[in-house]
């Protein structure tokens, strides 16, 4: 017999876990921000060589994406906490997670084999990244904007 | 390249820089990142300033061009900037030229020579007169001048799946020329379509050439309004004596009496003459690379400084890429210890016969050393260049005991006088700069010895070509003693007496070393002083036809 979960329950499950997530991933992107400062302090060539400028807009685009999807998780998470009646789906919870993966590690791994000035393969991710983030954040202005 | 003048391309320092030459006064004016040039003959007041608008040269010469007020026809400033020595000189002394000639290129020579190749697509565009309208599809060498047209490779890779196929697959783009993906031809006139001396097939070409710019694609076989000028073969056997009868030094000026090239930047007409070439796999990019992008590269000034080398290509690993199997028999093929000089492939194939932007350069055309080459056409071979102070006559027996290379007829004097003395003593101009500054390459000190370098090297300060006096200078400075010895070496005649004398003085008073010992073929007795009549002999028998060495 399967045990049914209280909705409130799960609404509050699924906000929990874009927080831990959002803040997991924020340590991650903000230490790969320091990562890249000391590339640059350095001045490894792999890095900061008129030649790797590609895999440096890599790195910085995987920096930026992954601190501010970080954020948006927790944002995400904290608007259920603090609107009423706000329902976060699970299929936007989760959809919020992967965009947050996919499109910070298809900026980094389109970075570490770059073409002259194309990215490697890894870059793919990005738009499947994008697609959800779209997704997520139109379906969270939905959902806020029924309520009354 | 010839790029525009800015503070960034121009010399540092260049504003209110004073030069003199030929009877006239130059001062150079800065307005903001402008620069102008005022002139007066002496005694008068300056003119308005001409406006310095382009330099050709980045990283060995310099030479800025100026308005002139007629369209877009250039006038030269009479200076150079030789960019090592941080000097201006009158660019007549920087070519190897007749000293009598103050002025080779002037009003329209940018126009109507340099452009041709010192920018990307260039249009001479010639209107009357001496009044040009040129024009440019891009200043400097740009991506185009190597790798043809780019407009539909553009177009088409705008698609990025387009981009990811060829990424991901070993074809190269078809709407690309790669010259580093050809052979032979197809590759070596990417860069032959300059670095060649080349001329046009007849005046509709010229004409052609002159108001479209070169028809020429990289990745084409030849060079279509134009071709390679190879004084030896058979083709274009009627433009030649066209040539041959309307500019009579045609030849002369670039070329060796057997045909082989004798300026620099011309290298493609040596690279096509070397058996190499015709196995058809050799080209330029056998040994050279212009985008630093293989593994272990150099830094780009290293790289710059050393001919845009591949790594290792400074070695024997040049050769051996095809020649695998000299590595086993290399000290029997050379008779030199394997680590030595004499077991490197360049200074015996290549030796440094070649001249231009002030040094001597390898010859591109891979040959073997041979006395005849010498004694017949005035070439320095590749063995008394390293061996200085060896006569003919030594070097003509080892050739043929090592190669059964038959022993010429020589004269008495190529039998008792090293030939390096002959050269830059009684050497015509061409000789004696190459010696000039090969008595200062550190392999041939180390063989040859450095003590009796120093009164050959003293002497040619004095010499009438303003080249060969550079580089003897050059040279002593290489030398124990006289590291720091400042010289100029476009001062007057009295002027350059009054250097000699104070250098011989410092050389044998100071630095000579009292127990050094002289071969009787450098012509020095143990004092270190000339066999004067000898060396006497030999000064009026030097060779004073002019040479003018048309890099």
């Amino acid at each position: 017999m399967m045990r049914s979960i209280p909705r409130a329950q799960t609404i509050k499950k699924n906000a929990h876990r874009n927080l831990r997530f959002g803040w997991w991933s924020l340590l991650v992107f903000l230490s790969l921000g320091g990562a890249l400062e000391t590339l640059h302090g350095f001045k490894i060539g792999w890095y900061v060589d008129v030649g790797n400028e590609t895999r440096r807009l890599m790195f910085t685009l995987a920096h930026a994406h992954g601190t501010l999807l970080a954020l948006i998780n927790i944002a995400a998470g904290l608007t259920v906490r603090k609107v009423d009646r706000f329902e976060l789906r699970q299929s936007v919870s989760f959809a919020l997670i992967w965009a947050a993966i996919l499109l910070p590690a298809g900026f980094f791994l389109g970075g570490i084999v770059i073409y002259d000035g194309d990215p490697g393969l890894g870059v793919w991710l990005v738009p499947v990244g994008a697609i959800l983030l779209f997704y997520s954040v139109a379906r969270i202005a939905l959902d806020l904007s029924k309520i009354k | 390249m010839t790029q525009v003048a800015a503070p960034s391309s121009l010399p540092a320092n260049m504003d209110q820089l004073e030069l003199a030459f030929n009877g006239i006064e130059y001062k150079v004016e800065r307005r903001h990142d402008a620069f102008f040039v005022h002139k007066r003959r002496e005694g008068a007041s300056y003119s308005d300033g001409q406006q310095i608008v382009l330099v050709t040269g980045s990283h060995t010469l310099q030479v800025p061009w100026l308005e002139t007020g007629q369209g877009r026809t250039l006038e030269q400033f009479p200076f150079a900037y030789i960019v090592a020595e941080k000097m201006w000189a009158p660019v007549s002394q920087t070519f190897l030229m007749p000293p009598d000639l103050k002025e080779y290129y002037s009003i329209g020579a940018w126009n109507g020579a340099c452009m041709d190749c010192h920018v990307t697509q260039g249009q001479s565009r010639f209107v009357q007169g001496n009044t040009w309208d040129s024009q440019v599809a891009e200043f400097g060498i740009a991506c185009e001048a190597c790798h043809s047209e780019g407009a539909e490779h553009i177009a088409l890779n705008r698609n990025p799946i387009r981009r990811f196929k060829i990424h991901l697959t070993t074809k190269s783009d078809p709407t690309m020329t790669n010259p580093s993906r050809l052979k032979g031809p197809g590759s070596g006139l990417a860069c032959g379509q300059c670095h060649s001396v080349w001329a046009f097939n007849n005046m509709t070409d010229k004409i052609d050439f002159n108001r479209h710019g070169a028809s020429f694609r990289p990745g084409q076989h030849d060079l279509a309004q134009r071709f390679v000028v190879q004084p030896s073969t058979v083709d274009h056997s009627d433009q030649k004596d066209f040539i041959r009868r309307t500019e009579p030094d045609f030849f002369g000026n670039r070329f060796w009496g057997d045909g082989m090239i004798r300026v620099t930047g011309r290298e493609f007409n040596g690279v096509q003459a070397s058996p190499c070439f015709r196995g058809g796999e050799f080209s330029c990019i056998s040994c050279h690379e212009m985008h630093l992008d293989t593994p272990d590269h150099a830094d780009v000034k290293t790289w710059a400084r050393t001919g845009q080398l591949k790594p290792k290509m400074d070695s024997n690993a040049a050769c051996l890429q095809c020649h695998k199997d000299m590595n086993a028999r290399l000290v029997a093929h050379t008779h030199h210890p394997a680590d030595s000089s004499g077991s490197s492939c360049y200074n015996c194939h290549m030796p440094r016969t070649t001249f231009g932007l002030l040094h001597a350069m390898r010859s591109h055309q891979v040959s073997s050393p041979s006395v005849k080459e010498s004694i017949t056409y005035g070439r320095p071979n590749a063995c008394n260049l390293c061996h200085l102070d060896q006569t003919l006559a030594w070097t003509a027996q080892k050739l043929h005991d090592w190669y059964s290379q038959p022993i010429p007829e020589l004269s008495p004097d190529d039998q008792t006088i090293a030939a390096g003395i002959q050269w830059i003593v009684k050497g015509d101009a061409g000789q004696r700069v190459l010696l000039a500054w090969g008595l200062g390459w550190e392999p041939a000190q180390k063989i040859a010895g450095r003590d009796w370098l120093y009164p050959y090297l003293i002497y040619s300060l004095t010499d009438p070509y303003a080249a060969v006096r550079f580089d003897a200078w050059k040279s002593l400075q290489t030398l124990p003693g006289f590291q720091n010895f400042s010289f100029n070496y476009t001062g007057t005649d009295r002027l350059l007496s009054d250097a000699a004398a104070r250098a011989y003085e410092k050389w044998m008073h100071e630095v000579r070393d009292p127990n050094a010992v002289y071969r009787p073929e450098t012509l020095l007795d143990s004092n270190g002083r000339w066999q004067q009549d000898i060396f006497q002999r030999l000064r009026t028998e030097r060779d004073d036809k002019r040479i003018f060495l048309a890099e």
